[in-house]
């Protein structure tokens, strides 16, 4: 969702923090390259310029993007190949516009591909380009557990409890370390979910074991 | 003015205690959502939506039409304080505003945003409210081929244009239609893509797809991030009173931001960050012209209160414009519009001429609703700015806890089934490797509300001739559009010409000024 690539748009300061006045403007303010104003430091500007959505894939993970896409693509084409029209239905069937979207997807699993390989090469020659960052596995295991647990554990153990499981999962995997405090915020916005949207809304969450024992 | 009459009745339906009620807990929900990191108005009408199915649906349009305009002030408060944006649509106010927060005038630079904000809102829904029946008369005039048309060009604007990379960009679109093929073809009654479940003959709803891409994939990709996450401790906040030298520099900016952003919005792909950028990019040629006529001080890049009214009031004029389309055409031009979108598809009710028919009522009431949610973001934010910034004070561990409880329990309260909970986790792990991979998840959101459109558009125009594909371009609006399609898709071409070219002049001057 990040702006980058705005045509009608004159000057983009995220791009050109600092070289614009001496490229295209009459340069008033900045009567020298060299000035020193604070913000005025000529090293690639910090933040902006590496744009996610622009920093080229690298490595052996690089090839994980392409990769699902094809996927998708792989799945909607053979979809579109296996679908079948129920008699009488008009001339494009179910199974066209499957088709031209697993198509579609890879080609652009393919383009992708390219790509990589055309940065590869380029790394290969010497050339610095910015990696995508790396991934702290830990945090993002703990979340996914979490998510999974609390979903097996949400109607056989009730709202309630799985709730609170699940907020204290995500909060110790972004590392939350004070055991009873956690525990008492956990089970208390559990059940206020709970008792508000019972209350508020009408809606049932489910009351498992709890129910039983009540 | 007819329209004017309209809109007179729909306030005086609106302006009930209980839906003020509702638009005063959509206000400061949405601020509350748009403020935590990485959140933006399209994630707070996700969260909500299903919590709204229980509510009549002006009451819901209501509380949605509150949460859309706090959402926005919300993603503004946290570019001036963090310099972390909610949304696309705030990063151009970060520039300045937060040079200002760092100046130690915070405060100013959220208090020209809400006032900023609130002029374009009344501005901006004033114009749809004149603009949209006028677009309802040009739809009544579009067949399939022509809905078909638009579709495409919507697709094509938003995947190519908004994103950073063009090839990124289609391929989250693409699966975004793909994930919006899950489920019975409407047309002839085929299970698609089911894999044997009987839970995914339904289609993979829009708001699992929703909160999975943009909530729960946050929360993974901020896990992810570990020690790189931005520190959300460091926040300096007062009173927001503007002296008479900030109106007065801020006054021109809003309106100038105002009409950028009321032009851009309909268009589709748009989105809100051109005019977003436009507005900054004016104020600061208009600031260093004021300069050297003797006027006030350039202060761009020292934390311009310019720098934060123009793109604030841009952001939310265009937000009022892309409400033009999306209910005279049904056609969603931003993320949030695509919700809204499915908003109203959850109430049986299709946007577009037929809904300004049949439930015209409806609609001007949520006119009504957006003036009236302006007003009260203005009377709530403006004096409590300082206390929505403290909510980035919460505990992280505490604040993305909550955000995953929110997010499992929007989904469960769909249907209360725990299929579509894997179905969450199956999406957060797709979104999540795509914002690892800086792949944007906006246009698969697009893709997943408007391809069922496109299909059965397309598949209703080759009915209709029998298959014969030139229905398509028989008529002069299809024909216009694809020719818009065209231009959209070598825009990004020619930009990145010009940024080539930009980028070698740069080198030579650098080169000159080094020697």
């Amino acid at each position: 969702m990040t702006n980058r690539q705005n045509p009608a748009q004159p000057d983009d300061p995220a791009e050109t923090t600092e070289p614009p006045p001496t490229a295209g403007d009459s340069g008033t303010t900045e009567p020298s390259g060299a000035d020193p104003t604070p913000d005025a430091d000529p090293a690639p500007a910090p933040e902006p310029a590496h744009d996610p959505e622009t920093v080229p894939w690298t490595g052996r993970t690089a090839w994980v993007f392409p990769g699902l896409v094809a996927l998708f693509g792989a799945v909607a084409v053979r979809g579109a190949l296996t679908i079948e029209a129920p008699p009488h239905s008009p001339p494009p069937g179910p199974g066209v516009v499957p088709g031209i979207v697993g198509t579609l997807l890879l080609l652009v699993a393919a383009r992708m591909a390219l790509v990589n390989l055309r940065v590869a090469r380029r790394i290969r020659q010497g050339a610095q380009v910015p990696g995508t960052p790396g991934v702290d596995w830990p945090p993002v295991g703990i979340i996914v557990l979490t998510l999974a647990v609390h979903v097996a554990l949400l109607e056989p153990l009730g709202w309630l409890l799985s709730g609170a499981l699940l907020f204290w999962g995500v909060a110790y995997a972004f590392g939350a370390r004070t055991w009873v405090r956690d525990a008492l915020v956990s089970l208390s916005m559990s059940a206020a979910v709970q008792v508000g949207f019972s209350l508020g809304l009408g809606l049932n969450l489910p009351g498992g074991v709890l129910e039983l024992v009540l | 003015m007819d329209a004017i009459v309209l809109l007179r009745d729909g306030l005086a339906a609106a302006l009930t205690p209980g839906n003020l009620l509702w638009a005063l807990c959509g206000v400061v929900l949405g601020t509350a959502v748009g403020v935590l990191p990485g959140m933006g108005s399209a994630m707070a009408v996700a969260l909500l939506l299903p919590v709204t199915f229980q509510m009549d649906p002006t009451s819901a349009f209501i509380l949605f039409a509150g949460v859309y305009y706090g959402g926005m002030f919300g993603g503004a408060t946290t570019s001036i304080l963090l310099n972390t944006p909610g949304q696309a649509s705030s990063i151009a106010t970060t520039y300045e505003g937060h040079r200002m927060a760092l100046g130690g005038r915070a405060p100013q630079a959220l208090g020209t945003a809400v006032i900023g904000s609130f002029v374009a809102s009344i501005v901006g829904t004033l114009v749809v409210a004149l603009f949209a029946p006028t677009m309802v008369d040009f739809a009544l005039k579009f067949g399939p081929g022509e809905y078909f048309a638009l579709t495409v060009f919507s697709f094509v604007a938003v995947a190519a244009v908004v994103s950073g990379s063009v090839l990124r960009g289609v391929a989250s679109l693409l699966i975004g239609i793909a994930i919006g093929l899950v489920g019975i073809d409407g047309q002839s009654g085929a299970p698609r893509f089911d894999f044997g479940s009987a839970v995914l003959l339904d289609g993979i709803d829009i708001v699992i797809v929703t909160v999975g891409l943009l909530a729960l994939g946050e929360v993974l990709h901020v896990a992810a991030r570990g020690r790189n996450a931005p520190d959300l401790a460091s926040i300096r906040s007062g009173k927001p009173w503007l002296k008479r030298r900030d109106v007065r520099r801020s006054l021109p900016a809003w309106l100038r931001g105002t009409a950028l952003g009321t032009a851009f919005g309909p268009i589709p792909g748009s989105g809100a960050e051109i005019p977003t950028f436009l507005s900054l990019g004016a104020e600061r040629r208009f600031a260093k012209r004021r300069e050297q006529r003797g006027g006030d001080e350039n202060e761009f890049g020292n934390g311009a209160i310019e720098g934060v009214a123009g793109p604030e009031a841009a952001n939310n004029g265009s937000a009022a414009g892309s409400l033009v389309p999306l209910l005279g055409l049904g056609l969603p031009t931003s993320a949030t519009a695509a919700i809204m979108l499915a908003a109203f598809q959850q109430y049986g009710l299709q946007p577009g001429p037929v809904l300004f028919e049949r439930n015209g009522d409806l609609v001007w009431t949520l006119l009504a609703s957006l003036l009236i949610g302006s007003v009260l973001l203005l009377v709530i934010n403006l004096p409590f700015a300082p206390l929505w910034a403290r909510l980035l004070k919460l505990p992280k561990p505490y604040l993305y806890a909550g955000i995953t409880l929110f997010s499992v329990l929007a989904v469960y309260a769909i249907n209360a089934s725990v299929v579509h909970l894997v179905m969450l986790i199956g999406v957060a792990l797709l979104a999540f490797v795509m914002r690892h991979f800086g792949v944007p998840v906006a246009p698969a959101l697009i893709g997943v509300v408007l391809g069922p459109i496109a299909e059965s558009e397309l598949r209703r125009a080759l009915a209709a001739s029998a298959g014969d594909l030139s229905i398509l371009v028989d008529s002069g609006i299809s024909l216009t559009l694809y020719a818009l399609v065209l231009i959209a898709a070598c825009i990004p071409l020619v930009s990145r010409v010009r940024r080539l070219r930009a980028e070698r002049r740069e080198r030579e001057t650098t080169g000159v000024g080094t020697s």
